[in-house]
Parts: structure tokens; sequence; C-alpha cells
């Protein structure tokens, strides 16, 4: 019996399931098929929003459900917003809510669904692992950003890339640093969230093939039994990453969201001293 | 969908359908695939985005505001509520010592007026049994006086019968008053 090939980058292929009509904008087709991608953001947006109307029940003493959609909604609140922004800071609850739920529900849904493929459903998708995704997600929090400087601080948005109290060839040179620095942010929340996915699921699904190919070697008998030593070290591995995979997934959610609340601090506060 | 698909197969050395796309490296960087992603992404970011604001924020936020409006409102009530019946306490304790005092001082008034209606009575019961006594003395002591008196008498007679035994003449009252007296 021939091993399979090891190819953990199968998982990431984007596949149509329901074709559908595309168009063109300006000399670009965009193609609005449902692929296995779009399909799965679209169940991690409906369950994230059918938890959280079921959470909203808004009882003084709150039951299951209601503890744990408070609980994330906290995070938002109480962690993120609250502290860095401040009381300027309600009215963008909603934006930084959304880019952790959507981000941590891709992330989980990529991670837990993945007990499918036991059934030979081949439901592991991560949209959080496609860079079309994640790029996407840091350009809405940079030009969010961006606008709603502009919009609260008109021209003095120049502040947040000129330091003020230097000597002028020191201002110059930060002032390029932090244009860098500031236009780099879309591209490393992009590549961050990315990179963290893919790798992880890259790492199990080569442990997965270590399962079935050392399995596979150890069934030729003789020394070669030896083989299932390995893959039976290599399925506890995937249990223990698995697990640590779960972390990732709050984790890196969290991380963006943090990022988002710092960045749009910046221009909310600007000038208001740090 | 790219082009180099299926140009060189997988490091594996075995062409299977699994590696068409494993040629050009990860399946994300196939820009084909983008387009697609992005619309869908842009527009379930927009909807998630709105029913967040509209709906889930503000129920959930205002859940949260509620509870801790109403922890702190409970808490001022039951501070209102202690501060009133220390007050209470505080009143009550006051009423009790006044009235303690009151009491107190009704007592030591009735006393007073009890020993002074005692003493009275005394008095004029002292006064009364001087008077009897008064009486009964001046009854005794005439009594004494008539029988003295009487006792003169008697004595004369029994003067006067002896003398006439012993000397068989009659003594003259005369002479027996002087010798009674004597």
């Amino acid at each position: 019996m021939a091993a399979p090939p090891i190819d953990p980058m199968h998982q990431f292929l984007v596949e149509k399931l329901i074709e559908l009509p595309s168009f063109t904008i300006g000399g670009l087709t965009v193609d609005m098929s449902i692929t296995n991608s779009v399909a799965m953001m679209m169940a991690a947006s409906v369950a994230l929003i059918v938890f959280l109307l079921a959470a909203g029940k808004g009882q003084v003493v709150p039951g299951r459900l209601q503890s744990a959609g408070e609980a994330l909604y906290g995070v938002i609140d109480s962690v993120l917003v609250g502290p860095i922004i401040g009381h300027a800071g309600k009215p963008y609850i909603p934006f930084v809510f959304t880019i952790f739920m959507l981000v941590f529900t891709m992330n989980l849904f990529g991670v837990i669904l993945s007990i499918g493929n036991l059934a030979g459903l081949e439901l592991t998708f991560t949209p959080t692992a496609q860079l079309a995704v994640t790029a996407t997600l840091a350009l809405i929090t940079f030009f969010s950003v961006l606008v709603i400087g502009f919009m609260k601080n008109g021209y003095k948005m120049y502040k947040l890339v000129v330091p003020s109290g230097m000597n002028l060839p020191m201002t110059i040179m930060l002032f390029i640093i932090e244009t860098i620095s500031f236009i780099a942010r879309p591209l490393t929340l992009a590549m961050r969230l990315f990179g963290n996915m893919l790798g992880g699921h890259v790492v199990l699904a080569i442990f997965g093939s270590f399962v079935v190919i050392l399995g596979l070697f150890g069934m030729s008998g003789g020394i070669a039994m030896l083989g299932f030593l390995g893959a039976g070290l290599s399925f506890s591995l995937i249990v223990a990453l698995t697990a640590l995979e779960l972390i990732v997934a709050f984790l890196q959610a969290f991380v963006f969201a943090a990022l988002a609340t710092v960045y749009l601090n910046e221009v909310v506060n600007l000038g208001h001293g740090h | 969908m790219n082009p180099e698909d299926g140009a060189a197969p997988a490091a594996t050395g075995e062409p299977t359908a699994a590696t068409e796309h494993a040629s050009g490296g990860l399946p994300q960087f196939d820009v084909a695939t983008w387009p697609g992603q992005i619309a869908w992404f842009l527009i379930l970011f927009l909807l998630v985005f709105l029913t967040m604001k509209k709906v889930i924020v503000p129920r959930i936020g205002g859940a949260i505001e509620g509870r801790d409006a109403k922890i702190e409102g409970d808490i001022a009530d039951a501070r209102r509520m202690k501060t009133e019946a220390d007050a209470a306490a505080a009143a009550g304790a006051a009423e009790l010592s006044s009235a303690r005092a009151n009491a107190q001082k009704l007592a030591t008034e009735a006393r007073a007026k009890a020993q002074g209606e005692l003493a009275a009575r005394l008095a004029e019961e002292e006064a009364k049994l001087a008077a009897t006594t008064a009486v009964a003395e001046a009854g005794i002591a005439k009594a004494r006086e008539s029988a003295m008196a009487n006792v003169a008498t008697i004595g004369a007679e029994t003067a006067g019968l002896i003398v006439e035994r012993l000397t068989g003449s009659k003594a003259s009252a005369a002479e027996l008053k002087t010798a009674g007296n004597a």
C-alpha cells in the first residue's frame, strides 16, 4: 500500500462549491461563487451573530450563554477599549468587537471543525489562513483608522508622523521612520495573522501525515514495527498542538483587536500625551 | 486556475491530483481566488459590523451597564437604609434614656411625696395619741385624787373604829381628821 504524499498545503486550496455569476469592476473580474473559503466565512459570521444574539438576553443574573457572551464583550470593553482609549472609545467598541469576533470565530472553526475530517467531511478550512482575508481585514482596519483620524483631527493628523519638540534633522529622520512604520501596519497585521494560522495548520497536517505514513510503514512488519511508535508519538503531538492552536486562535484574535485599538487610540487621542 | 499548475511535480515525485497546486507554492498566493474572497469578506464584515452596532453591542453593553447600575443602586439603597436604621436606633436610645430619666424623676417625686404624707400622718397620729394620752392621764390623776380622798375618809373611819374599840369612846371627827393628816 503506497503512502499518500505529504501535502500540507492541500487544506488551503480554495474550491468552488456553488457556481455564481461573476461581475467585472474596473477591468477586474470578481467571481462571486461560493467557495469553501466563503462558506466558512459565512458559517463563522452566522454562528457568531446567532451566539451573540442568544447571549444578549440582558438578564440581571446571567445564564451560562449570556455569561460567555458578556465575557467576550468584556475582553473588548474592559480589557482593550476602556483602558487603552478611555471614555472616548465607546463608539469604537462595535468595530473592535467585530474584528475580534470574526477573527476568533474563523480561527476557532478552522481548528474545531477539523473533527469533521474523521467523518470524511473536508471541513478543515481556515479563512484566516488566507492572505486575501487577512489582508482585507488589515486594510479595513488601516483605512478605518485613517478615516476616523481625519474626521476627528483634520489637518492635524500630521502629528501622527511628525513628533513634536525635536530639532529639525531629528524631526525629519523620525518623520521617515514613523511614516514607514505607519504604512507597514496593514502589512504586519495581515502577515501576523496569516502566518500564525498557516504555520499551525501546516504543522498539524505534517504530523497527521506522519501518523499515516509511519503507521503504514509499521505494517510491513519486522524492525519497521517501530513505525507504530513514531505514529503514536506524532498523534500525541497532534493532540498537544491542537490545544495550542486553540490558544493561538484566541490569542491572534486578541492581538489583532488590541493592535486595532492601539491604532485607533493614536488618532482618537491625538496630541493628548502618549 | 494558476498558469503554473501542474508544470512541475511536487517534491514527493508522484504527480497526483493534490499536487496540481503545490508546484506554484502556497495556494494562498493564487491571486485568482482573491477577488471573490475579498468581496465576500467585505460583505460579511459589513453585515456583522452593522448587526454589532445596531443590535448586539447595545444589548450586551446595555445589560452589563444595567447590571452595574442596579448593583450600584442597590448598594446605595442599602447604605441609605443602614443610615436610616442607625438614626432610628440612636433616636430610640435617646428616647429610652429620657424615659428612664423621667421615670427616675417620677419615682423620686413619688417617694418624696409619700414620705411627706407619711410624716404628716405620723405627726397627726402622734398628736392624736398625745391628746388621748393627756386625757387619759388627766382621768387617771382625777381618779387617783378621788381615790386618795376616799383613802383619807376610809382611814379616818377605820381609825375611829379602832379608837372606839380600844378606848370605848368615840373620837371626834376633828381629832380623827388631824390624826389622819399627820
